[in-house]
């Protein structure tokens, strides 16, 4: 029992940062109809920036936060014109092009920062690092509580941001149909470049907890690349809402696998169930998304 | 004889000239190099049939070059089957495979074909991983079989036959037609009495069973197979870089961008034992050549090339009316 209820809090916890990886990624998709394949290495970067700026100013990774949030917010702001560009092209396939282009970018990330860092894993400690809860005899690590309650954090702030502001208004109007909201008045190049920014930077300051969490290093992107397309697959590419219940879902999968069958096998089943997914339920498991 | 036919001759008479001269003139480790070069042509031009002609971009080939080692490899050292029979039955394990997951996945389309194809390599990685009979992470040792030579003779001969088949059935067959039709419009094409599904299946079955023929190659050239090497984003991501860049549906562009890509690839390596910065070079000029040419090289020039043609007369028409 008191494993059962482990394994189940283990995976909530983790499921809060994918949660954060996932919002701006289906986000993004949602208003610009891309899939960015190079999420894993703006999660990869975030974490490098975290770990350098604890490196040399030695201060807690977690108050690099912020920073980290900026620094990504103007990395996406800089990307996003070339996605344009490729938008508003009259080739065939336009779409497909875009992902391309992500693919090309996250492999000239990869292997750049491969080529400065090496292989090598790094580690860096928080004040919560080495340090844990206990609750009706569950162990709780505290700087996993504190990603958790972050995400949660995030969570709201976006969805406040999408369903209390006027520009939430002007992204949920492009997300439903771009031609429309122009006509209605919203600069949608504005805010499709604002929303790639926002989702640079959430995924930025994700890296920085995953690596407090774990470790950084130069090849840990590709995870989190197929983790955010497996959690926006399963929510439905395109509906956010469904995020919250596919993050938590991610973290359970891998929580219960880990324990019951062996941590070996969580990546296969990971990649497995995204696999039929695609096959048996492309709009989601809610069925909400967009095929 | 018609002019197709007679190209072909010319050019494969030209390519087994280089090869000879190249294989009584270099040394042992140049020849390796160049076999590399010849595995290289034969990959991108495999995943050329699939994700060039028929505009379904699969990211998940390595799949396919790994089954055919992997079978190679097993049958080789557990069953003690002769090689060439182990790497026949590697390209048929790779069709099989291809033949189970398209009917399925070719129903996706766009991007979500491509993370489909995507999640299958990985999953196939990670039961490469996991198995007994794979070895798990520790892989596979295979026996010295037989010379370098006869590996890079095997090597050409395999990219030789994909450049044969590309050319005579794809590019001047009917073939090649039915699936560039789907590729610009699947409905129409479909209304033309193309049974689109079962063009796409066929093309990714041979798309697919040819890097398995090479992936077994591999595994007796190289005489060691890991998870990694053989699934991995090493053999992966290439393929669709070097295509992408030469020209994705054109039968010069894999080949041409696979010997500079592949080349580039050995110089950093012999020079600067660099081979991650090969990756800074594929991700940087597939983002150019994305945004600026998005035909590749040679789809870009071959537009450049009709474009002009066609440009000449059109201004005398002007002229004349004015």
């Amino acid at each position: 029992m008191d494993l059962l209820l482990q394994t189940l809090v283990n995976g909530i916890l983790i499921g809060g940062v994918y949660l954060i990886i996932t919002l701006g990624f289906n986000l993004a998709f949602g208003v610009l109809g891309v899939i960015d394949f190079a999420v894993g290495e703006w999660v990869m970067l975030g974490g490098f920036t975290g770990y350098w700026l604890n490196h040399y100013l030695g201060l807690d990774p977690l108050l690099f936060l912020p920073v980290t949030f900026v620094v990504f917010v103007i990395v996406g702001a800089l990307v996003y014109p070339m996605l344009a560009r490729l938008l508003k092209g009259r080739q065939h396939a336009r779409l497909l092009m875009v992902f391309v282009f992500t693919f090309g970018l996250s492999t000239l990330l990869k292997g750049g920062a491969l080529t400065a860092w090496g292989f090598n894993q790094r580690a860096m400690d928080s004040f919560f690092s080495a340090r844990s809860v206990e609750l009706a005899g569950v162990y709780m690590p505290q700087i996993r509580l504190v990603a958790f309650f972050f995400g949660v954090l995030i969570t709201v702030a976006v969805a406040w941001m999408l369903y209390r502001t006027r520009f939430g208004l002007s992204v949920r109007a492009v997300a439903q149909d771009e031609g429309k909201a122009r006509l209605m008045g919203v600069n949608t190049n504005r805010v499709a470049a604002l929303v790639y920014a926002l989702y640079a930077g959430l995924t930025g300051m994700a890296g920085v907890l995953i690596g407090v969490i774990y470790t950084v290093t130069p090849q840990m992107g590709v995870q989190y690349t197929i983790f955010a397309f497996f959690i926006a697959v399963l929510a439905g590419l395109g509906y956010v809402p469904g995020v919250l219940l596919a993050a938590l879902l991610l973290g359970l999968i891998q929580a219960f696998v880990a324990v019951y069958i062996g941590s070996a096998y969580s990546l296969l089943i990971v990649f497995l169930s995204l696999y039929l997914i695609l096959l048996v339920a492309p709009r989601g498991i809610l069925n909400r998304g967009r095929a | 004889m018609k002019r197709a036919t007679r190209d072909l001759c010319l050019f494969s008479l030209a390519a087994l000239i280089i090869m000879l001269v190249l294989l009584f003139t270099l040394d042992s480790a140049n020849l390796r190099v160049v076999t590399g070069v010849y595995m290289w042509i034969g990959l991108a031009l495999s995943w050329n049939i699939i994700g060039g002609y028929t505009g379904y971009l699969s990211f998940g080939h390595a799949a396919f070059f790994g089954i055919g080692a992997y079978t190679t490899a097993i049958l080789v050292t557990v069953a003690g089957w002769p090689f060439p029979l182990a790497v026949l039955t590697g390209g048929v394990a790779a069709g099989v495979l291809a033949a189970l997951i398209g009917g399925p996945t070719l129903r996706l389309a766009g991007a979500y074909f491509a993370i489909g194809t995507w999640a299958v390599a990985l999953c196939m990685l990670q039961l490469a991983n996991i198995l007994d009979i794979t070895g798990g992470a520790y892989g596979i040792s295979l026996p010295s079989l037989y010379s370098d030579t006869v590996f890079y003779l095997l090597m050409f001969a395999l990219a030789w036959l994909v450049f044969f088949f590309t050319w005579h059935y794809i590019e001047h067959g009917s073939f090649g037609r039915k699936l560039e039709a789907l590729r610009e419009n699947e409905l129409a094409a479909e209304m033309l009495g193309i049974n689109t599904n079962r063009q796409k299946l066929l093309a990714f079955i041979v798309s697919a069973v040819f890097p398995g023929l090479i992936g077994g190659v591999y595994a007796g050239w190289i005489v060691f197979i890991e998870p990694n090497a053989v699934f991995g984003s090493n053999i992966n991501d290439p393929m669709i870089l070097m295509t992408i860049l030469g020209g994705a549906g054109t039968v010069m562009g894999p080949v041409i961008a696979a010997v500079v890509l592949y080349l580039l690839n050995r110089i950093l390596w012999i020079n600067w034992s660099a081979d991650t910065a090969y990756l800074i070079f594929l991700g940087f000029l597939t983002c150019v050549v994305v945004l600026y040419a998005p035909n590749g090289l040679v789809g870009t020039f071959k537009a450049w090339l009709a474009n002009r043609r066609r440009s000449l007369p059109d201004t005398q028409d002007d002229e004349e009316a004015s």
